[in-house]
């Protein structure tokens, strides 16, 4: 029984680790929590599930199932579709309404109750075009697999957790050791250095939030793979993913992993043990003991 | 200003449009000199080379670099225009690594020649290459301002404005950053360099710059100003014979 919690925990905080690493990052380099990025999430997943349903409604063959997974090719090819929507999106969102804001000097609390719009703007846009009514990728059925003492697991839950690793990976091994990762690491720090560094402090806030959007888009597609597409989905994983980005330290990719993986088991001994209608406290007071604690997280460093 | 590297024409700036900090200077460099900026506290020393790279608003008058005016180019394009600055505080990235402080100014350039360029800084500041893989914030002030120098050299650049590089260091760093600086004029780059520090200042510059209330109000040799007991009391802090006496 609590191998099975575990794996369930794992998988679910794989989720969660990904959608953080997108705050984590925006949060380290553009200074300000953005509380629309859960709603990236829940577009990831619709324009991937627009895009998927429109493959396969011109091309019926890649419905067909790949190997043991639930989908079929349409459904990659729908998940790189919408990351790039997703990223553009967010180009989007940031050109109107944060660029402007940042041109202005506004303060951080000005640029939260903007993201706090942003939010509650997209994911309203999302209710009006799909409506609330729960969407699913596939409705085929799947067998869970054995894998150790006892615990089960279908291929796509192991999907989305090996996923979930190898873009840890790459995104952390692009922040040290490209050029591209060194300036997002170098404007984190510093943007008026970072300019006379001779970056283009500009594009690469852009590319932060290409990052961070296409990263949701991939929570958003797994997640609606495993569970269901609502337009409440990011929004309802909020409070964890910004848990998971704090517990991990600001600015820490592994970090935001690392704590998206605590997150999501302790989510789950919570309902193993505890009940389930105290699994969204867990995220809470998480969040709560951390910044008490340890303010900068498991993998923050205070700054020199 | 012909000839000149840089210059500037009637330049007004600062962080108020209202409340101009440089109130219109004109000031020129030539190809290979090393000028000080001195100046009483207060006077737009930082604030004046700030808005010459770019990170301070200049409401008019003109910035020159090579021929080229500069005055509405990016910070990150004068950059690599061949104009490096290296600010007071907060000159390195102290969350990098020695090695990947020097990578990221060599970003910029183009592939061919970045391990070049950086093994030349190496035998440059052989300090810094012993310590390729510590944290930047963990070196001391000196072989700070080393590495904030040497990440500016990384683009070679035409002019390199420096704020203040001897704040908080010790009289013996000061003097060996000095030297550093000479040795890199002597290489072939003009250097600008703000300093309160107006012995050890004079001591490396061919020539020097006053500026008083934002406005440019004397320039000579180094010699003349060093010699001219009257500036220096009146706005360089050196006292003569008869201010004591008075």
């Amino acid at each position: 029984m609590i191998a099975q919690t575990l794996v369930d925990g794992l998988i679910s905080g794989s989720m969660i680790g990904l959608g953080a690493i997108g705050i984590t990052l925006t949060y380290s380099i553009l200074r300000f929590a953005n509380f629309a990025h859960g709603d990236m999430l829940s577009w990831g997943a619709y324009f991937a599930f627009a895009v998927a349903g429109a493959l396969g409604t011109f091309m019926p063959g890649l419905n067909e199932s790949i190997g043991p997974f639930s989908f079929g090719w349409s459904l990659p090819l729908a998940l790189i579709a919408s990351i790039i929507l997703t990223g553009v999106l967010a180009l989007l969102i940031d050109k109107i309404l944060f660029a402007r804001l940042r041109a202005r000097g506004s303060a951080a609390i000005i640029l939260v109750m903007a993201g706090f719009g942003a939010a509650l703007t997209i994911r309203s846009l999302l209710e009006f075009i799909f409506t609330s009514k729960p969407r699913y990728f596939t409705d085929a059925l799947q067998i869970t697999q054995p894998l150790i003492a006892g615990a089960r697991a279908t291929p796509d839950q192991l999907l989305s957790l090996g996923l979930a690793v190898v873009l840890v990976i790459g995104v952390h091994l692009i922040l040290t050791r490209t050029a591209a990762g060194r300036a997002m690491r170098a404007v984190s720090e510093n943007q008026a250095l970072a300019g006379l560094a001779g970056i283009d402090v500009a594009r690469t806030i852009r590319l932060v939030w290409v990052f961070g959007a296409g990263l949701a888009a991939v929570a958003g597609v797994m997640s609606g793979v495993l569970v269901q597409i609502r337009p409440f989905m990011g929004h309802d994983l909020l409070l964890p993913l910004f848990a998971a980005a704090i517990l991990g330290g600001i600015g820490s990719v592994p970090g935001a992993m690392v704590a998206g993986l605590i997150v999501g088991l302790s989510e789950a001994l919570c309902v193993q043990f505890v009940g389930a209608e105290w699994r969204a406290a867990v995220s809470f007071l998480i969040l709560v003991a951390i910044l008490l604690l340890r303010p900068q997280g498991l993998f923050g460093r205070s700054a020199t | 200003m012909s000839g000149a590297i840089l210059s500037t024409s009637a330049l007004i700036a600062g962080y108020e449009r209202d409340l101009p900090i440089v109130r219109g200077i004109d000031f020129a460099v030539h190809p290979g000199e090393l000028v000080a900026i001195l100046g009483p506290n207060g006077a737009g020393k930082s604030t004046f080379v700030k808005a010459i790279a770019g990170t301070v608003p200049t409401f008019s008058g003109r910035v020159m670099l090579g021929g080229e005016e500069i005055t509405a180019t990016p910070l990150h394009q004068r950059i690599r225009a061949g104009l490096a600055f290296v600010p007071q505080t907060e000159n390195i990235f102290a969350s990098l690594t020695v090695a990947e402080n020097l990578q990221l100014a060599a970003d910029i350039l183009p592939k061919q020649l970045r391990a070049a360029r950086i093994a030349k800084m190496h035998k440059t500041f052989p300090d810094l290459a012993s310590r390729l893989n510590q944290r930047a914030g963990s070196l001391s002030g000196g072989q700070r301002q080393m590495l904030a120098v040497a990440r500016a050299l990384m683009v070679e650049p035409h002019v390199l404005i420096l704020d203040e590089p001897s704040a908080g260091l010790s009289p013996k760093v000061v003097a060996s950053v000095f030297a550093m600086l000479r040795e890199i004029n002597r290489s072939g780059v003009s250097i600008v360099l703000v300093e309160q520090n107006v012995k050890a200042a004079l001591a490396v510059a061919d020539r020097g710059a006053i500026l008083v209330e934002g406005l440019l109000r004397h320039e000579g040799t180094a010699d003349e100003l060093s010699n001219d007991a009257e500036l220096g009391a009146l706005y360089l802090g050196r006292h003569t014979a008869r201010s004591h006496a008075s």
